[in-house]
């Protein structure tokens, strides 16, 4: 088997490991269903290895190790989609997939399958470090530097099955990127990661720490400025070690290292890591330039060959499809290579399910990949697919491809792009229903002309408070809350995810859901009406600030 | 767990789990049969479901289910809960239709 093109190349012991897991699991869930094991003592069991209980059957949340896959193993989630599921997979906000329909007796099988294309579900839930994310556009943007998906594949090797942090308070969640342009939402996250190169040419890192969503939004604070690479997993080591330390375990809500953070200071936190490092052995951590080039070794590099009218065939083709023209402008990014062009395809149609795909779609997708990009795809956190590698003079053939699947949609950044949680049509923590009401703003948006005139504007949906649709990071976010039972939302703007991280600011009181979607269109009638020349949505909103649009939500009510 | 604190006029209370073997939501019949249609639950009045409940949950490992607990339902034919919540575990996920728990046997 050739090495695949984006992510690690298990080895022997990874299989060992994953075979061994998956005995384990086998044996639990015999266990469970004999009665031996009661509900309580199996929970924390299968969670460890994804599989949640929801309204209507068990959940397997399978990771995507920094949201990278291969064709192989894409195809493989979509024959688990169609053999063990109601045919198709939800894509998350944490660059994993998730199945809603699984039996409980048939999940050894699947990880059995899973295994076969070196895939888990380990750790993608419980109070451990869970699947690190990265830059959707690792190791192909222009504007990158530095690949962060080696030292993503090195920190997942590091947190797998960490002895010490298996049992932290509370999830905790990492995310690494090597572009000046924030696309992993790093100061929203447990531990934030931002690469550059050194004076000496290897990589330094930007650590932030105490960032998250959730009950209690806060952004990351810069815990250092420049870790060096043979000291980054001592550093966070003793990062983890003060949290596993001194986090709160008496108080679910109040456990995450951000309260932590918030609580002492992050000098103090500082301190309390600079000293965990002064009594560790430095050289035990110590990331050698052997051991990062070992790891390296098995990714293979895209050999990136394009015809040198590559641009000229690209351009010429833009000119003559307005369609497919419209298509580039939202859907695509700068590739490094000239003859190059990094492709988001989105799972947003209008009127659809975020992040949704059956397994006729999945299926498609990988053969897209094989057909235009080395074979490699990545989920986005914003729960959408990029195509790495796409020669430009090819671009339009994927487009036609992609066409014939229900995936051409225009709409990349734009507020038909809706990022959505589950809700309350599957979670069982939900107060109301997220997917509805994405499916009627993408309804009443469902004209890409109309979504390229109102520009860059993203809302992002939450069920519940835990915020799993980040709607505090949301251009426009909306929150489910539960008033005796019946769907009401919380509407917030201003939040941003990227460069100049915010949290968005509440407009007032929670609206019911059948005004919801009406209050959102009169939000940005307000924002069509009174921007200024070149303006987006958050530019407006800085300019005048939140009265206008709050009139212009409450008007009616 | 959402359990109003009382129950109104015409609301009686059901008990619902899910299906260890596949996390099906079902409802609990007279006959102590665990049924995915909500149509055949036994409805209870709020003075008899505390010890019905107390008993059932103690034999969810025998028949086969997780996390047994009451809940409102208006007392008509078929009951319907009162919680957008439990209406939506009744009768499947509202963004499928063609997974209506309704059309299943
Ligand atoms: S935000 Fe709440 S409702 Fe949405 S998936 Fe997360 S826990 Fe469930």
């Amino acid at each position: 088997m050739s090495i695949p093109v984006g992510h690690y190349q298990y080895d022997r012991i990874d299989r060992d490991f994953l075979q061994a897991r998956i005995a384990e699991f086998e044996g639990q869930v015999q266990r469970r269903l004999d009665g031996t094991l009661s509900e309580d003592e199996f929970k924390p069991l299968r969670l460890m290895n994804g599989l949640y209980l929801q309204l209507h059957a068990y959940m397997l949340r399978v990771a995507i190790p920094y949201g990278i896959l291969d064709s192989r193993q894409l195809r493989k989630l979509g024959e688990i989609a169609r053999r063990y599921d109601r045919d198709y997979g939800h894509f998350t906000t944490r660059q994993n997939i998730q199945f809603n329909w699984i039996r409980l007796e048939d999940t050894p099988a699947i990880l059995r399958e899973l295994a076969e294309v070196d895939m888990h579900a380990i750790q993608t839930s419980g109070n451990c470090i869970r699947n690190v994310t990265a830059d959707e556009y690792a190791g192909a943007a222009a504007d990158e530097l530095v690949d962060p998906r080696v030292h993503a594949e090195i920190l997942r090797q590091w947190s797998t099955l960490h002895p010490e942090f298996t049992f932290l308070p509370r999830k905790f969640k990492i995310a690494i990127s090597g572009s000046p342009n924030d696309r992993v939402a790093a100061r929203f996250h447990d531990i934030g990661i931002l690469a550059r190169p050194g004076e000496d040419g290897a990589p330094v890192f930007r650590i932030f720490v105490g960032g998250g969503l959730g009950r209690t939004p806060v952004i990351g604070e810069e815990l250092f400025d420049s870790v060096r690479e043979e000291h980054l997993l001592a550093t966070l080591e003793a990062i983890l070690r003060v949290y596993n330390a001194h986090g709160r375990r008496d108080n679910i809500y109040k456990a995450r290292i951000k309260i932590l953070v918030q609580a002492i200071g992050v000098e103090a936190y500082r301190e309390a890591v600079e000293a965990e490092l002064a009594q560790m052995d430095l050289e035990r951590y110590r990331l050698t330039p052997e051991a990062v080039a070992a790891i390296r070794s098995r990714f293979a590099v895209p050999l990136l060959e394009a015809p040198a009218d590559a641009d000229a065939v690209l351009a010429q083709q833009r000119r003559e499809d307005p369609l497919f023209d419209r298509w580039v402008r939202s859907n695509t990014h700068v590739h490094r290579d000239p003859g190059h062009i990094i492709a988001t395809i989105s799972l947003k149609p209008a009127g659809g399910i975020p992040g949704d795909a059956t397994s006729a779609q999945i299926a498609r997708l990988a053969d897209l990949a094989d057909a235009y990009s080395f074979g490699e795809i990545r989920i986005t956190h914003l729960q959408n697919v990029v195509l790495g590698h796409v020669r430009k003079d090819r671009l339009r053939d994927l487009w036609l491809g992609l066409s014939e699947v229900g995936l051409a949609e225009a709409n990349i950044g734009l507020i038909g792009d809706i990022v959505a949680c589950p809700g309350l049509d599957y979670c069982a923590l939900a107060n109301a229903r997220s997917i509805p009401i994405a499916q009627k703003l993408g309804a009443r948006f469902a004209d890409t002309a109309l979504q390229a005139e109102i520009g860059a504007l993203r809302i992002n949906i939450s069920g519940c408070i835990n915020a799993c649709g980040h709607h505090h990071a949301g251009h426009i976010g909306l929150l489910g809350v539960d008033k005796r039972g019946e769907e009401f939302f919380q509407l917030t703007v201003g939040g941003r995810a990227e460069n100049g991280a915010a949290i968005g600011t509440i407009l007032g009181a929670a609206l019911p859901e059948d005004e919801t979607v009406d209050a959102i269109a009169r939000l940005v009638d307000c924002y069509l009406g009174r921007r200024e020349s070149g303006e987006t949505f958050l530019d407006t909103l800085t300019r005048l600030g939140h009265e206008p649009f709050r009139e212009a939500a409450y008007e009616t009510v | 767990m959402k359990r109003p604190v009382r129950l109104e006029p015409g609301q009686k209370l059901v008990l619902t789990a899910n299906r260890l073997l596949d996390g099906r939501t079902v409802w609990w019949c007279a006959d102590g049969a665990w049924d995915l249609h909500i149509g055949r639950a036994a409805l209870l009045d709020a003075d008899e479901a505390e010890a019905v409940l107390a008993r059932v949950a103690g034999e969810a490992q025998r028949d086969g289910v997780v996390g047994v607990y009451d809940t409102a339902v208006q007392a008509a034919v078929p009951p319907e809960p009162v919680t957008v919540r439990e209406k939506i575990r009744a009768h499947g996920p509202t963004v499928h239709p063609e997974f209506a728990v309704e059309t299943e046997q």
